[in-house]
């Protein structure tokens, strides 16, 4: 199987640049997904992987061969890779039979043999049956898994996948992703999979890519990009945060005391930061615990909003100083609006970032 | 896609440059010789004048016969908006020049039967009416233009949200101080546009001006030029007097482009929701009355005329006593060029269609789906015969062409070339319209399965355009068939067309036979529409009933 590197990439549209300077390594048999807001460049970096695109700076390395450079692009149709696309990209005017043989035509595949595969294909991605059928008479999900399976027949070292689910109702968003996510695992192939939806990304991949303004941010597993974000902007756009203004105090050791309001913890000490410097407080709502007030050195907080969720409940906590944060806790514990409640924040999951947002915490 | 800026070169590019270096081309290098006969000598300054009045007074009925129409058949509950459709619909497809003919065997001066009858039947001279006039010229030219009118209003007022009338209505506005204080400046622009439609393409009709404004000396840009190829041809001011007729369609144009653009902000404004249509009470009798007048006018009068007169001994009040299908069997079979005529035409026509449609649809595939430099300026020269009247395509093709070796000039080839380019930008349209509703990403995962650009084309994005191509194809046959303004000047015996058939025997003065020409002309027309439609509409329906 086959790694994919991307060394110093760049691409412009006129004049605006879209993907900057970007250099990520993807082992074989990964799922990897490229996750960002609309505008930071992932679908241009699959378009540049498939080849529909010439970038103006860097190369693509696909196997120890390069693919794409500012001199030459080696065409889609020669990269052997398989693309699905948001819309599905199904052509009306074929069947589905017709739709997933296509590739293997090109291929020459023997007629028989080409009827079987597409046979077993379709049952692998549930549309055994349906091969008459145009796809205008499919639903959304089985159109989607048309293109699935039209770029899975010809076996394709690397899939490449442009927010494929995008389009469907949350009930199969969340089957679909189920099915992706065993089919890669089934077949080996690379996966590489562009989603703005940061709760898809850390179901399905083994490592996620978070891209903004065309620059990579972080590269990692799910459980890194989220436990320890490289910055304020990754820790904003997965999940939830508190960002709270806070001072170091007390540096000792590779630790220090970080004040932000009322509250004090020991966190260590990133590089290059030392006692008196202005930081960012990273503090995930799940990361604070609630409790009745009444221990003497505990920082308290009022409860000003409360919302039931069902399985939690969320939390606006008013500390003494005027912050705010955002709290979920367990559903059972209730605490009502204008409750004063004790605060206890986990430091060992909480990030500090320097102001620029560019620094990590160890 | 060499082969394709190599035809656009020579299609358009050389020939209208050929235009532009005749133009400033003296004995001795270059002059603006040309240019300074074209604006002081009387002939020409007449002709100028004389195609700015048709064209104005074209402009200004057609607005004011579209926009009552596409108000009616839009917003209100008038019955039968099937015959408004229809009526404007059959005054757009008949073709100008016969409706000229047809006019003239009913208003003129002397053999004209409604004339005729006015004077000696009802004893009225002050009734008459003389077609051989300006008057005249912009009767038989209006049913030609206020479609285009009718057809951009009716779209723009069907986007006008209804909420913006049922405001004023509850403000108390009635219904006719509605319609025409709020409804009609929100498609003010739509409008405008109409009007500058119509005038660009009323002053482009050769057939009408010559049939029409000739007998009475009045002469219009098309006629002149015309005339100028008379023996001995002057080239130079041909030249210059089609580039400023250039020059003034190419103005109208822009200002129409500007004109159309504007009327997006009121599509954005409104979410297109109408509520019920307005209820005209007793005056839909009067709009309907209206609808009937036009329909008499420019489809009923004229074709009838035309039949009556084509089934004729001799044309007259008393007409119907001596009726005979001897000019049928006349035009048919004894008049010479009337054979060749038609299969020269339906030749033509479908050739020019084909190429036309094939050429857009390689300029549209280049303009959308590739990257190559100066794909833009490739779109634009396509587009540039919008700009030039049938008779200065005709002009620029036999300037360029009879500087060139091969002897093209009166062939049947030189016609293909004229209608070619003239219809390309049809073609175009048609081609761009069908791949802007398919998306890239179609054609892009057959790439990426590893399929050539060449098989892509073939087996993905052919067949998806296939149903757009072939309505361009469509528009296009339908107007070639009776392309009069280029071919004139083009002909020759061997390859005459059925335009230019019909002109030419209405000059001879056999105006029975013309009729019965024009009747089979028209059934021709009609023929291959209906045909066209069967094979293009079924296959259409059939793919739409499989995709869905």
């Amino acid at each position: 199987m086959t790694a994919i590197r991307i060394d110093g990439l760049s691409k412009r549209y006129d004049g605006a640049a879209a993907v900057t300077d970007l250099t990520l390594a993807i082992a074989a048999n990964q799922f990897v997904t490229l996750l960002g807001p609309s505008g930071c460049g992932k679908t241009t970096t699959l378009r540049l992987i498939a080849g529909y695109l010439r970038p103006d700076a860097g190369s693509i390395d696909v196997g120890g061969r390069v693919l794409s450079s500012p001199q030459s692009v080696v065409p889609p149709e020669h990269r052997g890779m398989g693309m699905v696309f948001q819309n599905y990209a199904v052509w009306p005017h074929k069947t589905v039979y017709e739709n997933v043989v296509f590739g293997l035509k090109l291929r020459r595949m023997p007629r028989q043999e080409a009827r079987q595969r597409v046979e077993r294909m379709l049952a692998l991605v549930n549309l055994a049956g349906l091969g008459d059928r145009y796809p205008a008479s499919l639903s959304g999900g089985q159109q989607q898994r048309v293109a699935l399976a039209r770029s899975l027949v010809v076996e394709p070292d690397i899939l490449l996948l442009d927010e494929p689910l995008s389009n469907l109702d949350a009930k199969l968003r969340e089957r679909m992703r189920s099915e992706l996510k065993a089919l890669q695992r089934r077949t080996g192939i690379t996966f590489v999979y562009v989603t703005h939806d940061q709760a898809e990304a850390m179901a399905l991949s083994d490592q996620i890519a978070v891209m903004h303004r065309g620059r990579l941010m972080q590269f990692g597993t799910p459980r890194e990009i989220y436990g320890r974000p490289a910055n304020r902007t990754v820790a904003d756009f997965m999940g939830l945060i508190n960002l709270l203004p806070a001072r170091i105090a007390a540096a000792a050791g590779g630790s220090a005391v970080v004040e932000a309001g009322p509250l004090r913890l020991r966190l260590a000490l990133p590089s290059g930061v030392t006692d008196g410097a202005r930081v960012v407080l990273g503090v995930r709502p799940e990361a604070v615990a609630l409790a009745m007030a009444g221990a003497a050195d505990a920082v308290e907080g009022c409860v000003e909003e409360q919302v039931y969720l069902g399985n939690l409940s969320e939390y606006r906590i008013a500390l003494a100083d005027g912050t705010r944060l955002r709290v979920q806790a367990p559903a059972e514990a209730d605490f009502r609006i204008g409750a004063t409640v004790a605060i206890a924040v986990d430091a060992a999951s909480c990030n500090l970032f320097t102001d620029e947002g560019t620094e990590e915490t160890p | 896609m060499a082969g394709a800026i190599l035809a656009l070169v020579i299609l358009i590019l050389l020939p209208v440059l050929t235009l532009l270096w005749s133009s400033f081309a003296g004995s001795a290098g270059l002059t603006l010789g040309h240019f300074a006969r074209a604006f002081s000598h009387r002939l020409y300054l007449e002709a100028l004048l004389n195609s700015l009045i048709l064209g104005s007074w074209t402009a200004l009925i057609s607005v004011l016969i579209g926009v009552p129409l596409a108000w009616a058949v839009s917003r209100t509950d008038l019955p039968a908006k099937g015959f408004v459709r229809l009526t404007a619909t059959l005054s757009y497809l008949s073709p100008p020049f016969l409706l000229a003919i047809a006019y003239v065997n009913l208003f003129g001066p002397n053999a004209g039967i409604i004339n005729d009858f006015m004077r000696n039947v009802l004893d009225a001279p002050a009734l008459t009416f003389n077609i051989f006039s300006m008057a005249g010229l912009v009767v038989v030219t209006v049913p030609h233009t206020y479609p285009f009118v009718y057809l951009l209003v009716a779209s723009a007022l069907r986007s006008v949200d209804a909420g913006y009338e049922e405001s004023a209505e509850i403000l108390g506005a009635g219904r006719i101080r509605t319609a025409l204080f709020v409804t009609m400046p929100l498609v003010a622009p739509a409008i405008l546009s109409g009007a500058l439609i119509a005038f660009v393409n009323a002053i482009a009709l050769f057939g009408s001006q010559a049939i029409v404004g000739m007998p009475a000396r009045i002469f219009t840009l098309p006629t002149r030029i015309y005339a100028l190829f008379d023996y001995p041809p002057q080239y130079g001011i041909a030249s210059a007097l089609s580039l400023v007729f250039v020059a003034i369609t190419v103005g109208a144009l822009t200002l129409q482009r500007a004109y159309l653009a504007r009327r997006s902000y009121i599509t954005l404004a409104g979410k297109g929701v109408n509520a019920a249509p307005m209820r005209l009470g007793a005056l839909r009798w009067v709009v309907l009355g209206f609808v009937v007048v036009v329909f008499v006018a420019a489809v009923l009068l004229p074709y009838g005329a035309l039949l009556a007169v084509s089934l004729s001994k001799s044309w007259g009040l008393a007409f119907w006593r001596n009726l005979t299908f001897a000019n049928y069997h006349f035009v048919l079979f004894d008049y010479d060029p009337t054979r060749r005529a038609i299969v020269n035409s339906l030749i033509l026509a479908a050739a020019a269609a084909t190429l036309a449609a094939l050429l857009g649809a390689v300029v549209g595939w280049i303009d959308l789906r590739t990257e190559t430099p100066g794909r833009r300026f490739l779109d634009y020269v396509a587009l540039v015969p919008l700009g030039l009247p049938g008779i200065v395509m005709a002009v620029a093709l036999i300037e360029f062409w009879l500087r060139m070796p091969v002897p093209l000039y009166g062939t049947l080839a030189i016609l293909l070339l004229a209608y070619w380019a003239r219809y390309l930008p049809l073609g175009v349209r048609a081609a761009n319209a069908a791949l802007r509703q398919v998306d890239p990403s179609l054609e892009e995962s057959a790439r990426c399965l590893g399929a050539g650009w060449g098989r892509t084309l073939t087996e993905i994005t052919l067949p998806l355009i296939r149903p757009g191509l072939f309505a361009g194809w469509l528009l296009i046959f339908v107007p070639a068939i009776q392309e009069l303004s280029a071919s004139i000047l083009l002909f020759s015996s061997n390859s005459i067309t059925l335009a230019v058939a019909v002109y030419n025997l209405y000059e001879t003065g056999a105006l029975e036979a013309v009729a019965a020409l024009a009747i089979i002309n028209m059934v021709i027309i009609g023929a291959a529409i209906l045909l066209a439609n069967r094979i293009g509409g079924g296959g259409a329906a059939e793919r739409a009933g499989v995709s869905g």
